[in-house]
This record gives C-alpha cells, structure tokens and sequence, in this order.
C-alpha cells in the first residue's frame, strides 16, 4: 500500500482510540446524578439539575416520597419510624443517604471530587 | 482506488472496535464493583478492584452475616444473648476474642469504652427506638450494673456477668466485623478495595491507580456535608464517632446515643466527633468512642501516650484538632489545629 494509504490509516486509528476514550468515559462528565436502589434493585437514576418528585414503595405501606430541588436531593416523606431519611436533608454529594426499614438507598454519581468513601 | 474502498470501510471497523476493546479493557480496572446490603441495622458497601469482584463482594456479605448472628445481643440464639439472659454461658470463637480484647481497651481507656452499658442504653430506649429520659434513680440503680470488674472470665471462654450486669458489642463490633473482612479480601488475593460498614471505613491494600484513597469527614452539624478529608495509603481503618448518628428530643433537649459510663446519661464532652486512623478496624471503632467519651484534652493527652493511631477531633463549635500524624493528611476548608507530641 502507499505511504498515502498507511497514514489514512494510522490517523482513523487515532481518532477511533479518541473517540473510544470519550464514549467511554462520558458517564464521568459534569452532570451529577443520583442512584435510587430499592432493596438492592436500581429504580431510577435521576439527573440533579431536573427538578421532580416521585414516591419508591416497599412492600404494602412502605414509601419514601423523594424530591430534586436546586440540583439537591431529600426525602421529605417517609412511612417509617425514625425518619433518618428524611433527617438527612437535601445533598448534592457525600454519604448515601438511606431509609433501613425501607431497604432505600440514593447514591451519588458522576462527581469527580467525590471521596473513595466517607466516614461518619 | 475504487476497490480498496470497502477494504478501508473494514479497516476503519476493525480498529474502532479494538480501539473500544482496548480503551474498556485499561478503564475496567481503575473501577471498582460495588455490592451494598443491609446488615448490623446499617447499610454496608464494599468496592472490590479485581476480576472477581461480585464473588469478592459476597464473600464480605456472607462472613458479616455470621459474624452479626453471633455478636447480636438481640438475637436470642447468640452466646452474648445467652450470656446476658442467664448470667453465665460458654464463649467461643469471635465472641471470646472480642470480649477479651474489649475488656483489654476499657482498661487501657480507663473505662471510658466499657462493654457493661447495656442496661443505660436499654434504660434510655436506644435499643428498641423507645425513647424516655430516665430519672436518677433508675441511672443510679442502672449504673451498679456498669464496669468490667463484673465479669468474670473463667477457663475454656467459661464466663460470668456478676450484679445483673449486661453486655453488648455496639462499640466494637462494626470496626472487628470491618478487620475480618479486609482481612478475608486480602486471603483472596484482593489488592485494592474500600469497604464501609456504616461510616466504618477500611481500606484494604491501593489504589490500582497509585493514588492515596480520599476519605471525607461527614460534617458532624450537616450530614449531607463533609466537613474534611482525609487522604490515606495503604491499608487502614477510619473510624468515626458522633452524638449525631443516633438521638432523639424531648421537651426541646437532644439527647445522643452515646452514654457516659461516669454518668449513666448521654455524652457531654464538648466534642462533636471523633475519627480515628489506625491498623486495626476494632481499635479505630473502640477508640473513636472512648476518645469521644473523654473530650478533647482527656483525649489528645491520651494519644500521646499512645503510638498506634492517630485523630480528627471535631468540638462542638465546629473547631477541627488533628493529631500531627495527620497533618499533612488532611484537607478542610476553615482551618484546624495540629495537636503535637
């Protein structure tokens, strides 16, 4: 093949390995999301910059009524009875914040400043 | 020309899709897999780099589940229940260890973490969520229950709890289930994982990518906050402890789960939290609440006669004192104070 050819080639073969590295990485970009698990089942993974409200139900009577508001999230109505969940307040980031009787997780994402894990 | 073409169109597809190969191969091992479950009534995370991860994770989660049926006061099968309930039973395995090696750090604390406090945990409504503020004769009669000379540690894990004393592993027992787990990681050929039980934070081996591991301070005023960070290498136990992890309020007063074992009623030392650094989970998790319990000039006095951890101490104010172990390790946003040898 011609030189020609060969350069064609190796400059495909850098824009692939560019792209490739983009694609994949894209989920560490600025957007911060939060993961909503409900008894080890992802329920919804939900974009902090969208406001919305929306209830996660746990067996006949449990729920946790859960909101995005100024790029945070909280819980502002729970059915157990501690209501750690709801005392958590609303976060952009750190510790998940978690109903126990309620099996409820929301995790954080897509922060690169994020800590490996928090203490506390 | 005109036939290479569809020669070219191929290549392209060819090396794209190493390309993508390539690039998911290099990527997958700077990600951890994380398994999370419910169990010692918190949530657990692990995060495993390896290639068997999912495995890994379980493996935590199974030893866990085994470690918390025999540690649990509440259930009813367990020695330590048994113990509680009769008076005297036979201790074996982690139970006999872990009833040892707190007996061995209240002394070393002079009481300040003391496994006897059941009954003024009981007494204030800790363990059910039943909360009531007690009055001082219930305390006074609680507290004649309270200190480790009531029990007696006899041949064979042979034991004995004297004057209806009661016993129970809530300081200890998330930071010893934490330091079995790293160390089952670790017999599994794991190099790299982080695992947090509850706020019980250990790490187990580096970074694939050689960076320290980042751990944050939850700020002890904001719990969606961190109030610091901590940077850590290799493998290690951070342990926090804090009024705010569990309280309830009456009549407008908070009052917080950890108990005084001088008072029989609920800390007041002047500080907000207290993370400890250290090699073993069970010494970071029994520390943080007897550094907590003594406040802060009992407790930096304590670590300089002491060479095996070092210590965030947060005060009520919000003022941060770091040991100088520490120093260079920790990153807040207001300030702190090096607390030196």
């Amino acid at each position: 093949m011609k030189t020609r050819t060969w350069i064609v080639l190796f400059c495909l073969l850098a824009l692939a390995l560019g792209a490739a590295t983009l694609f994949l990485l894209r989920d560490n970009g600025d957007a911060q999301t939060a993961e909503i698990w409900s008894d080890g089942v992802l329920m919804e993974t939900v974009d902090l910059d969208a406001d919305q409200s929306f209830t996660i139900s746990h067996g006949a009577d449990g729920y946790n009524l859960i909101v995005v508001e100024d790029g945070k999230i909280y819980v502002s109505e729970a059915s157990c009875p501690d209501k750690v969940c709801i005392h958590h307040g609303p976060a952009a980031g750190g510790a998940p914040i978690v109903c126990l009787p309620n099996k409820l997780i929301i995790k954080f994402t897509g922060d690169d400043d994020s800590p490996d894990a928090v203490t506390g | 020309m005109k036939q290479k073409l569809p020669l070219l169109i191929l290549a392209v597809f060819v090396v794209g899709a190493l390309a993508v190969g390539l690039v998911s191969t290099f990527h997958g091992t700077n990600e951890p897999v994380e398994t999370d479950f419910f169990a010692m009534d918190t949530l657990m995370g692990v995060q495993v780099y390896s290639r068997n991860a999912d495995a890994d994770g379980y493996a935590v989660q199974t030893c866990i589940g085994a470690l918390e049926k025999e540690l649990s006061v509440t259930i009813e099968t367990s020695e330590i229940a048994q113990l509680n309930r009769d008076g005297h039973a036979v201790l074996t395995g982690d139970v006999q260890a872990l009833l040892q090696r707190t007996i061995a750090l209240s002394a070393r604390t002079g009481g300040a973490l003391d496994p006897t406090m059941y009954s003024i945990v009981r007494l204030w409504g800790f363990t059910t969520g039943s909360y009531r503020v007690p009055d001082g004769d219930e305390i006074a009669a609680a507290l004649e229950t309270v200190g480790t000379a009531h029990i007696t540690l006899g041949e064979n894990g042979d034991t004995a709890l004297l004057g209806g004393a009661q016993i129970d592993f809530g300081a200890v027992a998330k930071g010893y289930a934490a330091q079995q787990s790293a160390d089952l990681l670790a017999a599994r050929g794991v190099t790299a994982a982080i695992l947090s039980l509850g706020g019980n934070v250990q790490t187990v081996g580096s970074r694939p990518d050689g960076n320290d591991w980042v751990i944050g301070i939850r700020d002890p005023a904001d719990e969606a906050q961190m109030i610091g960070k901590l940077s850590v290498s290799g493998s290690a136990a951070i342990v926090t402890s804090g009024g705010y992890q569990r309280y309830f309020e009456e009549n407008g007063v908070t009052y917080q789960h950890i108990m005084d074992p001088a008072t029989g009623a609920p800390v007041k030392s002047g500080l907000s939290s207290v993370t400890i650094v250290a090699q073993d989970g069970f010494l970071a998790d029994g520390l943080s609440t007897a550094l907590y319990v003594m406040g802060l000039d009992k407790a930096t006095a304590f670590w300089r006669d002491s060479d095996d951890f070092e210590a965030v101490l947060i005060t009520d104010d919000g003022d941060a004192y770091v040991t100088e172990g520490l120093a260079g390790r920790y990153v807040c946003a207001d300030g702190f104070t090096v607390v030196t040898r």
